[in-house]
């Protein structure tokens, strides 16, 4: 009971100060987004194969069949696993901020402990309140995301797709609640609205920048595009940073969201499930680091606003 | 006499390599009480209220309230206290009817929304009830955070300096509401204050806090008697405080 109410009360919250609409209006952006670039960027290169094809005509030479039709249908929206990383989780980060930062830096929570309540109740309330709130954003992207291949593919996504994209999102859910309780640890760690800001925007730029860098052999590009193959290096130190890879969340997601959405032709080994191991590992670890903190944190004291 | 509403034996503690901010508090509260809680800056009084409140744990001795051990009996404790912090903020983006609802589910309250109808109409202020919390001048939040703290009606009510940042006749309006509360839901009222002139018109017993520890405990009437040469209660805390 107790933790329901503190649910609902953090939907309400969330949606009130527009932090909801914020999030849900910049999923949709990115979605709709990383449809037109797919669909622009498929358009331009099938606009290509179709002078090319022309120009061999006037040589009198036959045109190969258009490889570009055999793109799967998904690959339109396989910006999103780029995007989502870098705007899903900054956003992530603040709904986990704006959770428990109120309650202390206003006092509430010495009014909320003084109730027959546990900390683990309120806990609760916060991670399903906000798992709420990221839900919905990521409802509306997935409904955004149909439309787009709708109207881009000129047909309906059949019930496989839907079905892997619905895998893709219930993927990008889990790896925006890794960040949402990021920004929910930070809080609880420090009593330092602006301190507990940066550190989780610090953990942010480690986990989506840095380390895709040290376990890809310095590949700059791999932060920001799926690639399966690492270039090799024969630099040791980065040939040992390598085999940290497969705890890199950060690529481990990209690659896995590759899988589900079929957007990649090169075999990748490993399956998305054990890809995701990682991801599931460090929810669980953040998830038990908060129940502790949560028991040691001093509500008597309210923190910090600056 | 039966079971005292609040009461701590040899309580003690101490921040985190700080020194000792109580260093042994020995206090009894009857039922029906109204303590007036005082002691100059710093002396320890809220440290008090947030053991008596569960939200600390002290570092030595017992403290209860309503007969519930603050530590061992957390949740039993919880059940029959009332808290008004001092310069409470609640959630400003929400109306009064939203926040007191709120808090009424969360103390589990049967009927929260017929409970927040019949606390602000006792509090004379159902005209608040549908406005946001974040528009209220600081007399408004105050009444609607006794509000919040009586909504369960609690046994014992504590106060942490609640005239705090009030104009007269919110002064005024609150020891009202304290009386009220006192005499018409029979509630105890632990209140930590400075304003000694509201003291002597609110409260029926008063302890002074020095140091951690409590130097004196009387009711008001007592006090004034056995002070004859002191014309107000401020002089008698002056003089409690110069000779402590």
């Amino acid at each position: 009971m107790t933790a329901t109410t503190i649910a609902v009360q953090e939907v309400q919250s969330l949606c009130r100060r527009r932090v909801f609409a914020a999030f849900v209006g910049m999923l949709v952006a990115v979605t709709v987004l990383a449809g037109i670039i797919g669909w622009s960027s498929h358009n331009t290169i099938v606009r290509v194969y179709d002078e090319a094809v022309g120009l061999l005509a006037t040589e009198g030479r036959a045109a190969p069949p258009n490889p570009f039709l055999q793109v799967p249908p998904l690959a339109l929206l396989s910006n999103l696993a780029i995007y989502l990383p870098l705007i899903g989780a900054l956003m992530a980060i603040i709904v986990g901020h704006l959770a428990l930062a109120d309650d202390q830096s206003t006092g509430i929570g010495r009014l909320l402990f003084s109730r027959p309540m546990t900390r683990f109740g309120y806990l609760a309330g916060k991670l399903a309140g906000t798992a709420t709130v990221v839900v919905a954003a990521l409802g509306a992207s997935f409904a955004v995301g149909i439309a787009a291949l709708r109207i881009a593919n000129g047909y309906f996504p059949t019930a496989d797709q839907v079905g892997r994209l619905a895998g893709f999102y219930l993927l990008s859910w889990l790896y925006l609640m890794t960040f949402v309780l990021i920004g929910i640890v930070a809080v609880l760690l420090t009593r330092r609205r602006s301190l507990a800001l940066l550190g989780s925007l610090g953990v942010w730029l480690i986990v989506t920048f840095a380390m895709p860098q040290f376990t890809s052999g310095l590949r700059p590009t791999s932060s920001l595009n799926p690639i399966s193959d690492p270039v090799s290096t024969s630099q040791r130190f980065f040939q040992i940073t390598a085999q940290a890879r497969p705890l890199s969340v950060s690529e481990q997601y990209k690659t896995a969201s590759a899988q589900i959405l079929e957007t990649t032709s090169s075999s990748l080994g490993t399956g998305p499930v054990l890809r995701i191991v990682p991801l599931l590992a460090l929810l669980g670890a953040l998830v038990v680091l908060a129940g502790v903190l949560i028991n040691r944190h001093d509500y008597a004291e309210a923190s910090s606003d600056d | 006499m039966g079971v005292p509403a609040i009461e701590m034996e040899g309580v003690r503690h101490r921040y985190d390599h700080d020194r000792e901010v109580l260093r042994g508090i020995d206090l009894a509260i009857e039922p029906g009480e109204v303590f007036g809680f005082l002691g100059h800056n710093g002396a320890g009084k809220t440290t008090a209220v947030n053991i008596l409140t569960t939200l600390l744990a002290p570092s030595a001795g017992v403290a209860r309230v309503g007969g519930f051990d603050v530590v061992q009996q957390r949740r039993s404790v919880r059940g029959c206290i009332g808290y008004l912090p001092a310069d409470v903020r609640l959630y400003g983006h929400m109306t009064a009817a939203e926040n007191l609802e709120f808090f009424a589910k969360l103390s589990g309250v049967d009927g929260p929304r017929a409970a927040v109808a019949e606390t602000l109409a006792f509090l004379d202020c159902t005209d608040l009830a549908d406005r946001r919390v974040g528009s209220f001048s600081t007399g408004m939040r105050q009444r609607i955070g006794i509000a919040q703290s009586i909504l369960h009606r609690p046994l014992v009510l504590f106060l942490d300096e609640p005239t705090a940042g009030l104009d007269p006749l919110g002064v005024r309006q609150l020891r009202d509401t304290i009386q009220r509360l006192n005499r018409e839901l029979g509630m105890t009222v632990f209140m930590n204050t400075h304003l000694l002139s509201e003291v002597a018109k609110v409260c029926t017993t008063i302890g002074v806090l020095n140091h951690g520890v409590v130097v004196y405990k009387d009711t008001v009437a007592e006090t004034i008697r056995h002070f004859p040469d002191e014309a107000s209660l401020e002089d008698i805390y002056l003089k409690m405080e110069a000779t402590t």
